[in-house]
């Protein structure tokens, strides 16, 4: 890409984040969204082809549309409180529709019809940005104003994406779909105990961001993106591709490793505050994508010569390393014994 | 409790380093050692002094016995894999050797420790090194299915396992062992209470296995590689009836009637599984469907929450333990000479492997409960006991333990009496190795009933 052009997109896709996660005013929010969303239309769209073309529509789409009914629930709000600030925003209707506007934007059932289409179009990379830089803002804003949201509008939409991530995974075998609906289902665990404290969603959403990173660093430099060409990964690195069980199991929420810490965390706050059979609920759901990061695991990992399944042989590049790989595997797998500290940190 | 901890982290570093010739033998005798050292575990059992103990690794005389026993059978899998595994590359080997090792450190401490969150996260992480020894390492197409229905019956449970205890929590503040065991709460029966009893003990129910919840087990047993067995067979259903063991000494409701499900599961289960033993053809399936009908044993006592019921449950555990354990080793044996495990492939081993025969023999009798071994011990308290609870108990646990001597009876026949097979050319003789897997099965049983104390329990005076 022209140096000119990829150093204005670079600026505006950090810029935008940072202006709404650090103002107070509504309208600057909104434009550090929209600046956002300008910023990476492009990249979406950097291989020129008709599905990354695409996906950039569609995300332009939904994104603009979103934009716009927060504009609108801004304007409602500030009809009916008379100013602007973030924290103050006590209306009821302007709160849900703006739970509305924000879900969209992050991708949470019933809206999420645009991420898998969005992140299987684009390169893997986009595919990292777009899981985890982009919900920053969206999920900032809804933290900001969590005391006046409805909690059992969250709760549904939450149990909704749990359902819709863990029921829409199980049919995939592209590797970055699997990935949307993983980001679905664990947005909505965030989303869950959004009301009853923020310092959760905080740490389900770090936890969250180190896992998908991992893992999509991981299928980067395996060069795969499909289930079958995952199968032979194992030759270009096999290590990567035993730490990737352990990865995608993290992911799955599977004790002792990091990725059950937000969860056991999230289900004690639903139990001391009387949400019990929600909690029961969420755990199972959880299981529904436990189902499809095992498969992956046993198609990589777990099915090894001479207990081969059908393969092609891929072509081998040169394994391009990443030197950061190895400190994210190990916080993405070790971190539960010290969960104490970050309930301090946090 | 560190000594044994430590040094058993230790094991990995040692398993990648050291030279490959070496690898099989120094951790066969770095894992004795420790199991060694963890024998001292036994020894506030005797005396009144807890010497071993802080704020977050206690053992009484219930985990004692289960941890000794993961202690000593880490070696004892070490030595049974050595066959199967002599074809694979060097880093697959240790990498078999570090899970299996990971595995013995988590059970150690899942035994040991003082918390319940802990001890649930130490539950669930068992899962995925057992996970990774059945589906990496087992033989036929189906171990993915197998690991598949293991990893998901058991979630399925524990789930709602974390959430009864978070409420348990909300509700008292601590979940440590030693404080609840002090209380035990008068539960009134409404539906809350029932449902959360539910919810706690489905999990270890499902792991024991419950006969209405056991599919799991068969398919993962036979799967399995043979470490995967025997650690599967001695300890991980034990970890259902040590986590039963827990919550009911801190439970007490005021009217029986939640538990009568689970009795009526278990009771009704001892006879539907030994006859489905009667039944089969593979001989692994058949040694995987025993231990369901004697758990089934133990967890019909451990719901009625007497001292003679516990000291029976305990003691049946251990026994059946290391009695399962040889089975599976001896099944062993006879898939590595013919590559098949059915039962009636092989007959007239008598002949052919007469001191594999005398294994047989060991194995089978203290299967089927004969006087004086720790099984009959375990057995006939637990049956004593239930007939305390209720009278037509007998019935039920009277005819299990004829239909387990009837199957046991069968599968001995079947393997070591008969007409020699016309269709075997070649048998190799017993190496060496695996007679000393089945001494250092049967020796602990032995000793054990000379001293059977050792495995009463804490509820022994």
């Amino acid at each position: 890409m022209n140096p000119h052009a990829n150093m204005i997109i670079m600026s505006s896709l950090i810029l935008g984040p940072m202006i709404t996660i650090t103002s107070n005013h509504w309208i600057m929010a909104w434009v550090g969204l929209e600046i956002n969303m300008l910023a990476i239309i492009p990249l979406i769209a950097k291989q020129h082809h008709p599905r990354a073309i695409e996906a950039s529509i569609k995300y332009f789409l939904t994104q603009a549309a979103a934009s716009s009914l927060l504009l609108f629930s801004i304007i409602n709000n500030v009809w009916n409180t008379g100013q602007f600030d973030i924290t103050q925003s006590t209306n009821t209707m302007s709160s849900t529709m703006m739970t509305a506007a924000l879900t969209m934007k992050l991708g949470l059932a019933p809206f999420h019809y645009w991420l898998p289409e969005t992140l299987q179009g684009t390169t893997t990379m986009m595919t990292l940005i777009l899981t985890t830089w982009q919900k920053l803002a969206p999920l900032t804003l809804l933290m900001m104003i969590n005391q006046s949201l409805n909690t059992s509008l969250l709760v549904t939409l939450s149990l909704l994406s749990m359902m819709i991530g863990g029921w829409g995974g199980l049919n995939q075998t592209q590797l970055r779909k699997i990935m949307a609906f993983s980001s679905i289902a664990h947005l909505g665990w965030m989303t869950m105990i959004l009301t009853l404290s923020t310092k959760l969603t905080l740490l389900t959403f770090y936890t969250y961001i180190t896992l998908t990173t991992t893992m999509l660093l991981t299928i980067k430099l395996l060069e795969t993106n499909k289930m079958s060409t995952a199968m032979t990964s194992w030759t270009k690195s096999p290590m990567l591709n035993a730490m990737m069980m352990l990865n995608l199991m993290s992911l799955a929420g599977l004790p002792p490793l990091t990725g059950f810490m937000p969860k056991w965390l999230i289900l004690q706050e639903l139990t001391k505050n009387h949400m019990t059979i929600i909690a029961t609920t969420s755990a199972i759901l959880s299981l529904l994508s436990l189902f499809f990061y095992i498969r992956i695991a046993y198609y990589s990992t777990i099915t090894l010569p001479p207990n081969m399944t059908n393969y092609s042989q891929q072509w081998r590049h040169k394994n391009q390393q990443k030197p950061y790989l190895p400190l994210m595997i190990i916080t993405s797998s070790m971190l539960t014994p010290i969960m104490p500290t970050f309930m301090m940190i946090m | 409790m560190l000594k044994i901890i430590i040094p058993t982290i230790m094991l990995i570093p040692t398993t990648t380093m050291c030279k490959p010739t070496q690898l099989w033998y120094t951790t066969l005798i770095h894992s004795m050692l420790i199991s060694l050292l963890s024998l001292q575990l036994f020894y506030p059992s005797l005396q009144p002094i807890m010497n071993f103990s802080n704020h977050n690794l206690q053992q009484n005389q219930t985990s004692t016995p289960l941890i000794i026993l993961s202690c000593w059978l880490t070696p004892l899998m070490i030595l049974a894999s050595q066959n199967h595994l002599s074809t694979e590359p060097l880093s697959r080997k240790r990498t078999f050797i570090i899970t299996t090792i990971i595995l013995q450190m988590l059970l150690i401490m899942t035994f040991s420790t003082t918390d319940l969150i802990m001890f649930f996260v130490l539950f669930e992480a068992t899962l995925i090194p057992t996970l990774m020894m059945i589906t990496r390492w087992g033989n036929q197409m189906e171990r993915l299915n197998a690991g598949t229905y293991f990893l998901f019956y058991t979630l399925m449970g524990s789930l709602p396992l974390l959430v009864a205890l978070l409420s348990l929590y909300s509700n008292t503040n601590s979940l440590s062992i030693l404080t609840m065991q002090l209380s035990p709460t008068m539960l009134k029966n409404t539906w809350t209470n029932s449902m959360w009893l539910l919810a706690a003990l489905t999990a270890f129910m499902i792991k024991m296995p419950l006969y209405g919840l056991h599919l799991w087990l068969p398919k993962a047993h036979v799967e399995a590689p043979i470490a995967g067995s025997m650690i599967l067979a001695a300890i991980l259903l034990k970890l259902g009836g040590y986590g039963i063991i827990r919550i009911m000494s801190t439970t007490n409701f005021l009217s029986k009637t939640p538990y009568y499900p689970f009795m009526i599961l278990a009771l009704w289960g001892i006879i539907m599984t030994s006859l489905i033993c009667l039944r089969q053809t593979d001989l692994k399936s058949l040694i995987a469907y025993s231990p369901v009908s004697h758990m089934g044993l133990v967890t019909a006592a451990t719901l009625t929450q007497t001292e003679w019921a516990y000291t029976g449950a305990i003691t049946l555990m251990i026994a059946h333990g290391l009695t399962s354990s040889l089975l599976f080793c001896l099944a062993n044996t006879k898939l590595r000479r013919i590559h098949s495990r059915t039962l009636l492939l092989t007959q007239n081993m008598q002949l052919l492997l007469p001191l594999m025969g005398t294994w047989w023999l060991l194995a089978s009798l203290t299967n089927m409960a004969l006087p004086p071994t720790i099984n009959l011990m375990g057995e006939l308290t637990i049956i004593t006991s239930l007939f305390n609870w209720s009278n037509t108990t007998i019935i039920i646990t009277g005819l299990g333990t004829l239909i387990t001597a009837t199957y046991t009876l069968h599968m001995f026949s079947s393997t070591q009496w008969g007409e020699l097979p016309q269709h075997i050319k070649i048998m190799t003789p017993s190496h060496t190795r695996e007679h000393l897997i089945m001494t250092l099965h049967i020796l602990p049983m032995m000793l054990l009933m000379m001293k059977p104390e050792l495995i009463w329990g804490p509820l022994y005076c």
